[in-house]
């Protein structure tokens, strides 16, 4: 189990699901570096190809409860996108979607309510304000800005949400692995 | 000329508000242990005010200290410093009344590492370096070498739009005419705009595998005022202390981010970085982006919000689905 | 016939070469304008008349900035550790005798009452050529320190540059056996060793910089507890790591673990006491104030380690005067200690 205190837990590893870790985890030969140690797991298919792992920073009020719609909804989507509840997507800082890009996360979501329907009534306001300088800036650096996606999708938008996390994941399959913080071998 | 009138006036005006208990405490110039240096002044003193100097090397960004000095406090700015004090304000961490500003209308600093690339020589090699308008002449060998302002001044200085302080009690001097090159000190950046992503990625990591984690850059800058930096956390540890170039970069993306908006391009992070990482690279194309996107410039207006708590009904939302 | 010896400056390449086969060849060398020890490329000579001190210390050799201490899984049995042992032998060719003085001085703190097994075996298996300065910084006070620019005995091997060759005198028994095998190396006349004595008193007249080190633990010791001087010379700093990453004889270092389930590592990394949290503690922060770092850091270097191991734990190398953003000088802070 992962010692608390120690280990960045944005993440809480879910024991249950019975898979194979999608990439190996390696600890680099130079001195100093380790291959960045990938935290989430995605079930495999049966030819081992690769697939894309979606972080999705989704807010308590809408778009998670939209993502529960979709569940009860039976609607079908893919099962890249690992989600964290957040109280609101202005509690999204640039930080966390760096972090997820540095532990190995192929992409990054964050979703939240429409504008004017925030529950805290302009914290999504300040989301779309931070998202888009990230974005700008990430690809400044030589970070493809179509790993870090945004979307509104309220309370009611089960279908939508499906549908987003099926676009993003095909996009982010097109794109291809996250290989930026990676060291060479 | 003008350089000793406004040294005597702003010594005569420090001197004053120390008497009369204006301020607690003057922040200014004085000059270096080095060559060709300057060194913040920063006194209770009034017998320590003759010391206060204007000159072509008064590089620091004295508006860093107003975040944790107690008390009233004299200081002098230039442009670029003056727009890092009204961000302060903007982010409710100075009181303007607590603050008495001298502004100095900024003809541009010297870049000593540009004059040491020109010549092959040291600093402290140097025998003098004087500005004379947009012409900068200095005497190494027993020889004079003139150079054009252009060529020696800093980048961010080559750049400047507002080289007189916007906010001031005091102005030292006149408006000062500016030397531009606007194309010039842009160049890094274009260059780094006219590669690929990859090729991009791939510069920042060289570059970011000398970085030490020294945290100057962070320490200089005004708009670093946090209590606790994110990189000082534990708990979640968001990167190691550990100097490794993934973590270096994630450092400076998100202190770069985190500054959006407050960053007036004073230029001292990429001036003291002890491994020359160009990081004015981030923070002026950061600035630029600000500008692009939200039509905002850092430390103009006081009672603006802060950029990134800001908002309008009309920004752009094209890359949400 | 005298006791030294020569080498022609266009040989070194072919000579570094020959030692390139047994060891790790390091030059001064400037990537983006940085002068830092760097492997050497095999070709490239260029640094030999280059006359002035590297930017990143000779310490980061051997007590690099970030050091894997050790990998460990966890395993059905229990732990199984990996010790990365990094027994590859360096040559450090144009190591300056500040920078060579300061590894003596680190020394103390890693070998003597604890053996680091990190800097142990890099230090025994490094060979250090010394290289003398030609022209010192305005910001170099070695020979306040009983260090000369110009000389060292902290070395293998001490080169003086007398034009177009290095006389080389031989230190230890290693740096003798060094060059013994080195065809490019001759003897050195009487009126090679007059004109490196020349060299050598040109070299330590330039420091002029000064500093009275005679009883400076005494006088440090005396106005420990006057806080009002202390705020005073602490005022313009800014609490970054410069002055504490670049010297060459600071070495306090933070260890942290990374790990995701069953595996990690353990890292070494430079740490500095003048970063705010560097006393922090989860009940109270002794040195939250700046002035007491700040005094904290000068009676390390001129009060403490002196008490402790007898020598004042600073070489006059001037990186911290001259790299600090702020121009913070520890020479002007001593001189005017009160009292």
């Amino acid at each position: 189990m992962t010692r608390r205190g120690t280990v960045s837990p944005i993440i809480r590893m879910s024991t249950n699901i019975a898979t194979t870790p999608a990439y190996m985890v390696e600890l680099g030969s130079s001195i100093g570096s380790i291959y960045i140690l990938d935290l989430a797991e995605v079930r495999v298919k049966q030819e081992s190809e690769w697939e894309p792992k979606l972080l999705g920073f989704l807010c308590k009020w809408c778009s998670y409860a939209g993502a529960d719609l979709a569940g009860t909804s039976r609607k079908k989507y893919p099962a890249n996108i690992r989600i964290i509840k957040v109280p609101c997507s202005g509690r999204v800082d640039p930080l966390f979607i760096l972090k997820a890009l540095r532990l190995g996360f192929d992409g990054v979501l964050v979703s939240g309510c429409h504008p004017g329907e925030c529950h805290y009534q302009t914290g999504n306001y300040r989301a779309r304000r931070r998202i888009a300088i990230t974005k700008k800036f990430l690809e400044y650096m030589g970070i493809d800005p179509q790993r870090i996606q945004a979307s509104w999708v309220s309370a009611s938008e089960g279908g939508k949400f499906a549908e987003v996390v099926a676009e993003v994941t095909k996009e982010l399959k097109e794109i291809g692995a996250n290989q930026l913080f990676a060291d060479e071998k | 000329m003008k350089n000793r009138e406004m040294e005597q006036r702003l010594r005569h005006e420090a001197k004053t508000w120390l008497e009369e208990g204006k301020v607690d405490y003057v922040i200014g110039f004085e000059p270096g242990s080095l060559k060709f240096t300057t060194t913040p002044l920063i006194t209770k003193d009034k017998d320590d005010i003759d010391r206060l100097v204007i000159n072509p090397f008064m590089v620091n960004n004295l508006s860093v200290y107003l975040t944790e000095i107690k008390g009233r406090v004299g200081i002098v700015a230039k442009g670029c410093d003056s727009r890092s004090i009204i961000s302060l304000i903007q982010d409710n961490q100075v009181v303007r009344e607590d603050i008495i500003i001298m502004g100095i209308p900024c003809p541009g600093l010297i870049d000593l590492s540009k004059v040491e690339l020109w010549l092959g020589r040291d600093r402290d090699e140097l025998d003098d370096i004087t500005r004379d308008g947009d012409r900068v002449v200095i005497m190494v060998d027993g020889k004079e070498r003139n150079f054009s302002a252009t060529e020696v001044l800093f980048d961010n200085c080559l750049s400047c739009e507002f080289p007189t302080p916007q906010e001031y009690d005091v102005l030292l001097g006149e408006t000062s005419s500016l030397v531009a090159d606007k194309i010039a000190s842009r160049d890094k950046i274009k260059k780094l705009e006219g590669m690929t992503s990859e090729q991009r990625w791939e510069f920042w990591k060289g570059e970011f595998n000398r970085c030490l984690r020294c945290y100057a850059c962070r320490s200089v800058c005004p708009s670093c005022f946090c209590k606790q930096c994110f990189v000082d956390e534990s708990q979640p540890q968001w990167l190691l202390p550990v100097p490794r170039w993934q973590d270096n970069l994630m450092f400076q993306i998100i202190r770069n981010i985190h500054v959006a908006g407050r960053c007036t391009d004073c230029g001292e992070c990429e001036r003291i970085c002890p491994v020359n990482i160009p990081l004015r690279s981030l923070t002026k194309k950061m600035y630029e982006l600000v500008g692009d996107l939200f039509h905002y410039q850092a430390g103009m207006d006081k009672s603006a919000p802060p950029v990134l708590t800001a908002y309008e009904y009309t920004d752009a939302e094209d890359f949400i689905r | 016939m005298t006791n030294s010896k020569k080498i022609n400056k266009k040989d070194i390449g072919g000579l570094l070469k020959e030692w390139s086969q047994e060891f790790t060849v390091f030059i001064p060398w400037r990537e983006s304008g940085v002068a830092m020890l760097d492997k050497w490329d095999g070709t490239d000579t260029g640094f030999i008349d280059w006359y002035r001190n590297t930017v990143k210390p000779a310490k980061a050799n051997f007590f690099p900035p970030m050091e894997e201490m050790f990998r460990f899984q966890k395993g059905r049995e229990g732990y199984h550790i990996e010790l990365p042992l990094d027994e590859h032998k360096q040559l450090i060719f144009g190591i300056r005798p500040c920078d060579a003085r300061s590894l003596a001085i680190l020394d103390m703190t890693f070998t003597e009452s604890y053996q680091d097994p990190y800097y142990l075996p890099k230090r025994n298996n490094a060979v250090l050529i010394g290289l003398g300065c030609l022209k010192p910084y305005d910001s170099c006070f070695c020979t306040s320190l009983g260090i000369s620019p110009a000389e060292s005995t902290d070395v293998d091997l001490m080169l003086t540059d007398i034009g177009d060759q290095f006389l080389v005198k031989e230190i230890t028994q290693k740096g003798k056996e060094l060059i013994a095998r080195a065809s490019q190396v001759e003897e050195a006349t009487e009126a090679d060793e007059a004109r490196a004595k020349e060299v050598r008193k040109a070299a330590y007249g330039k420091v002029t910089r000064r500093i009275d080190t005679k009883a400076i633990s005494e006088k440090l010791l005396s106005c420990f507890d006057n806080q009002d001087y202390w705020e005073k010379v602490a005022a313009k700093c800014i609490s970054c790591g410069i002055c504490t990453f670049l010297c060459p004889t600071c070495y306090c270092f933070d260890i942290n673990d990374e790990l995701v389930k069953r595996q990690g590592a353990r890292f070494r990394s430079w740490d500095s006491c003048a970063f705010p949290i560097y006393t922090k503690m989860p009940m109270e922060n002794p040195r939250v104030e700046k002035w007491r770092r700040v005094r904290q850091r000068v009676c390390h270097k001129f009060e403490f380690y002196p008490m402790n191991f007898g020598t004042i734990a600073c070489t006059g190398c001037g990186r911290c005067i001259r790299l600090c953003p702020v121009n913070w000088d520890i020479t002007q802070t001593l001189d005017k200690l009160p009292g």
